[in-house]
């Protein structure tokens, strides 16, 4: 079942003298782990916003096109009857403190008393993303006062408490240390297990490797490829898109080692090892 | 992180009294005294209101607040006591001063009328967290939009404040003179406020956007993480406070 579909989407940010999303098209299914990957002002963020509607209901600008998700077509509707379908965590955790809220407890319940979730299900719902996230001992603490890292969690507990379908995630780990952000992939992992379709913009490739079912490459607004990690990171072009393969595509390009039977590189550890091992071979 | 506000947790009758009725005690025990001003029942809600805080716990914290008061009082009693134009009866004098007796018995009208609205909002203020306070009204009724703005400042405020400290100390770090005669001070504010309020709007843009995704325009009725906060004795207290006013109007207008 198709849970996005985007067609021909334009769009110029107001006051902005080119197009930042130029004639973007895919669709994603339900349960479905997407990365989106692209240098700088690729159009990532935009791509993100406007899977939540916040492209255009916020900024305004010239949209075209078509973006509908689980059957909503966002141009039509608004960004609180999205917000119950798509998730989004934003780069910047600081910004995404409410400010009304004194503890960490308090602030994950912000957008459940917003949609309205009887009480004793938002306590449910609050302790179950604190376990997930891992930030269980910062519950009492001033959202203010939370180091980045842990700020970055609550953000996306904030969110992830919602329980949307689709979840969307605009460099959720930017502020986080290796093991924090292999933590917090590993519960987005197992979110997307659950079936929830889970979007990803990311710098990290080796990350994006390991994780994603499939990659969205993105150049100045206009989609490249969608295609699995290994075709993606197999591309001979990637550098002049601004970006370099997982350190083992490379290992292995520079080595000349081909998966069996394919025309892909190795994207991730374990697939690097079983082929320079001969195991695949 | 350092709040603004006045709020003191302590463990007391008064703290476990639901918000609104304390915010009913305000207009309640401002009206009162205008209703039947003798200077009796001013005394009265005055002393009221200073049991009222001690029994809170929080008569400490009101010490600096009537020390600002004071000091505006002072000068009504001087300007009142010695140029009020029904002044006619001189009480004393020092030097070429004359106090007058209508004069210094207005300035005590309105000392008591300061001290008893500071009292009353004291009791509000220093015992209701606010957010404890706009919850209770937004259940009410109130716009939750205008209830975050009220709560958010208590929080914004002091963020913008740590910002403005991180900027000082990066420009003295560049070499900026921030510290010394009030001239140098001055010059070194100016390079700070570009950052801080660029910086602050791009902040509640994004913020913005961050409420907008949790459903802050959500039309759905809203819920509550905590169960409202009921006091046994609300109703009487609020009944109790409304029938003594119009007791005291009637008292007014009737005797």
């Amino acid at each position: 079942m198709k849970k996005i579909i985007v067609e021909g989407l334009k769009y110029k940010y107001p006051l902005a003298d080119s197009l930042a999303l130029n004639d973007v098209t895919f669709d994603i299914k339900q349960g479905e782990f997407i990365g989106i990957i692209g240098k700088n002002l690729a159009g990532k963020s935009t791509l993100c916003q406007a899977l939540v509607g916040l492209v255009p209901h916020f900024y305004k600008g010239a949209y075209g096109g078509k973006v509908i998700v689980d059957g909503l077509e966002v141009k039509n509707h608004s960004i609180a009857d999205l917000s119950l379908k798509v998730g989004m965590v934003f780069q910047n955790p600081f910004t995404q403190v409410t400010g009304s809220k004194t503890t960490v407890y308090e602030e994950i319940a912000f957008g459940l008393e917003n949609i309205g979730i009887p009480r004793t299900e938002i306590i449910e719902r609050i302790d179950s993303v604190l376990d997930l996230l891992n930030i269980e001992q910062v519950k009492d603490h001033n959202p203010f006062d939370l180091s980045g890292g842990q700020m970055q969690r609550m953000a996306i507990a904030s969110i992830i408490a919602m329980k949307p379908d689709i979840l969307v995630l605009d460099e959720p780990t930017s502020q986080l240390d290796p093991a924090g952000s292999e933590e917090v992939f590993q519960a987005i992992q197992s979110l997307s297990k659950q079936g929830i379709t889970v979007i990803l913009a990311e710098h990290k490739m080796e990350k994006i490797a390991q994780y994603c079912d499939r990659v969205l490459l993105l150049n100045n607004g206009k989609v490249v490829d969608f295609d699995t990690p290994g075709k993606i990171f197999s591309r001979e072009d990637l550098e002049g898109y601004g970006l370099t393969a997982p350190v083992y595509t490379r290992v292995c390009k520079a080595l000349g080692v081909k998966k069996a039977g394919t025309d892909e590189y190795p994207v991730t550890l374990e697939e690097a090892e079983r082929v320079l091992r001969g195991d695949g071979a | 992180m350092k709040s603004i506000s006045l709020y003191e947790e302590k463990a007391s009758f008064v703290h476990d009294v639901d918000p609104i009725t304390k915010l009913w005690y305000i207009p309640f025990a401002i009206l009162i005294p205008i209703i039947l001003p003798s200077f009796t029942i001013s005394f009265l809600f005055i002393g009221l209101s200073l049991v009222l805080l001690l029994g809170a716990k929080v008569i400490r914290k009101t010490i600096p607040v009537f020390g600002f008061v004071f000091l505006i009082l002072i000068t009504v009693v001087l300007i009142q006591g010695m140029f009020k134009p029904e002044n006619e009866t001189v009480l004393f004098q020092i030097g070429p001063l004359t106090m007058y007796k209508e004069g210094l018995l207005f300035a005590l009208t309105i000392t008591l009328r300061v001290i008893n609205i500071i009292c009353a909002f004291m009791i509000l203020v220093l015992t209701t967290k606010p957010s404890d306070l706009v919850e209770a009204l937004v259940r009410k009724g109130m716009s939750p939009r205008i209830g975050y703005v009220i709560v958010s400042v208590f929080q914004i405020i002091p963020e913008m404040m740590a910002t403005m400290s991180t900027i000082t100390d990066a420009q003295r770090a560049r070499g900026m003179e921030t510290e010394g005669k009030l001239l140098v001070r001055i010059k070194a504010f100016i390079p700070l406020l570009g950052p801080v309020v660029l910086g602050s709007l791009i902040n509640t843009k994004e913020r913005a956007m961050a409420l907008e995704v949790r459903g802050f325009n959500s039309q759905a009725p809203k819920t509550y993480l905590y169960e409202e906060k009921t006091y046994q004795f609300s109703k009487v207290l609020q009944i109790g406070m409304l029938l003594l006013t119009m007791a005291a109007v009637s008292w007014r207008i009737f005797l």
